[in-house]
């Protein structure tokens, strides 16, 4: 968030700006190091503190540490077990650094001054845009074509087949669009908010006390959203894979 | 050896027990708010057309045939949507 006085005082998306920190060109292609892959190195390098520093003693009466890590292992170890069975326990690793990335990613955006790497649209669809294609090959992979049956329901009579088919095959394409759309709409929204609401204690002056509060709970409400918009991204990627282990349904 | 039958016994008992367990923990606990509901669905149906649209337009550019499949995929699209909203409303009421 800008502290500098701009014309407008009110600025909700200056705080979505990317700029480069170091220029790096390889032919045509901009791979420059920006604000955005800074943040993912900084909530990388904070995912990786947290386990060391919660699992470098392992004392059988855990430390509160150690309990925040075993918590959120058991977490994602349940959501897959729940979700997709003993089959899901290959891809453990996977969920689970997906998920806590993506949460470090969120809190980590709100703290002041910082930048919300999940609330670009590019970021959020390379995540749901892999999954996606992940998940379509291990469909393949594990099913054959068997997979294609999917796209046509069981009980369906044979005429409705082409207009069954096209209608099954786009809900299957959107699924990528609306799992990123919806993590990065609900970070784009709740930053943009916090911002207007800090505008306004601003402009009102001594009466900034109201919205000061509404910050507040503002403020409370969207650390609630970052840890659901990661857990809603994990279950989905979740069934996903329920989808593709187990076709029919 | 009936007292190792005994044993065995209470263990699967344990066993059954910690299973149920863990089937009761089933459904998590996290509800999430109504706001956050309504955007799931809107965003279902959204995505779902846009998705139907860029089908179209792609497909009109290949055959030059603007607008014929744009509005057809558009149909598909919002029918994809509705069909969506349709199972993602009856997972939460499943819940």
């Amino acid at each position: 968030m800008s502290a500098e006085k701009t014309p407008n005082l009110i600025d909700p998306i200056h705080q979505f700006v990317i700029t480069n920190i170091a220029d790096i060109k390889i032919g045509n292609i901009d791979i420059s190091f920006t604000n955005s892959s800074q943040f993912m190195v900084i909530a990388t390098m904070a995912i990786m503190f947290f386990f060391i520093l919660g699992l470098s003693k392992k004392s059988i009466i855990p430390n509160r540490f150690q309990i925040m890590c075993e918590l959120s292992y058991e977490f994602i170890a349940d959501l897959l077990r729940t979700n997709v069975g003993d089959q899901g326990r290959a891809f453990f690793p996977f969920v689970f650094s997906l998920f806590m990335f993506i949460f470090f990613c969120n809190l980590i955006g709100l703290i002041p001054y910082t930048f919300t790497v999940t609330s670009h649209f590019a970021v959020t669809f390379a995540f749901a845009g892999l999954i996606f294609i992940g998940v379509t090959v291990l469909g393949f992979v594990k099913n054959g074509f068997g997979y294609l049956k999917m796209f046509y329901p069981s009980g369906v009579p044979i005429y409705m087949a082409p207009i069954i088919i096209p209608i099954e095959i786009i809900s299957y394409l959107s699924r990528p669009v609306a799992l990123s759309v919806r993590l990065m709409a609900n970070m784009l929204a709740g930053h943009s908010i916090i911002k207007i609401f800090a505008g306004f204690i601003v402009m009102m002056g001594f009466f900034g006390v109201i919205p000061l509060a509404g910050l507040v709970a503002i403020y409370a409400l969207e650390t609630f959203i970052a840890f659901l918009q990661a857990y809603i991204f994990t279950i989905l990627t979740c069934i996903y894979l329920n989808d593709a282990l187990h076709p029919h349904h | 050896m009936p007292q190792e039958k005994i044993k065995l016994k209470n263990l699967e008992k344990r066993i059954d027990a910690a299973k149920d367990q863990i089937a009761d923990k089933n459904s998590p606990n996290i509800k999430p708010s109504p706001l956050g509901q309504v955007m799931k669905l809107a965003v279902e149906i959204v995505a779902a057309m846009a998705i139907g649209i860029g089908i179209g337009l792609i497909l009109d550019n290949y055959f030059d045939t603007r607008p014929l499949f744009t509005i057809i995929f558009f149909l598909l699209g919002s029918l994809a949507g509705i069909l969506n909203v349709f199972r993602v409303a009856k997972s939460m009421q499943n819940n």
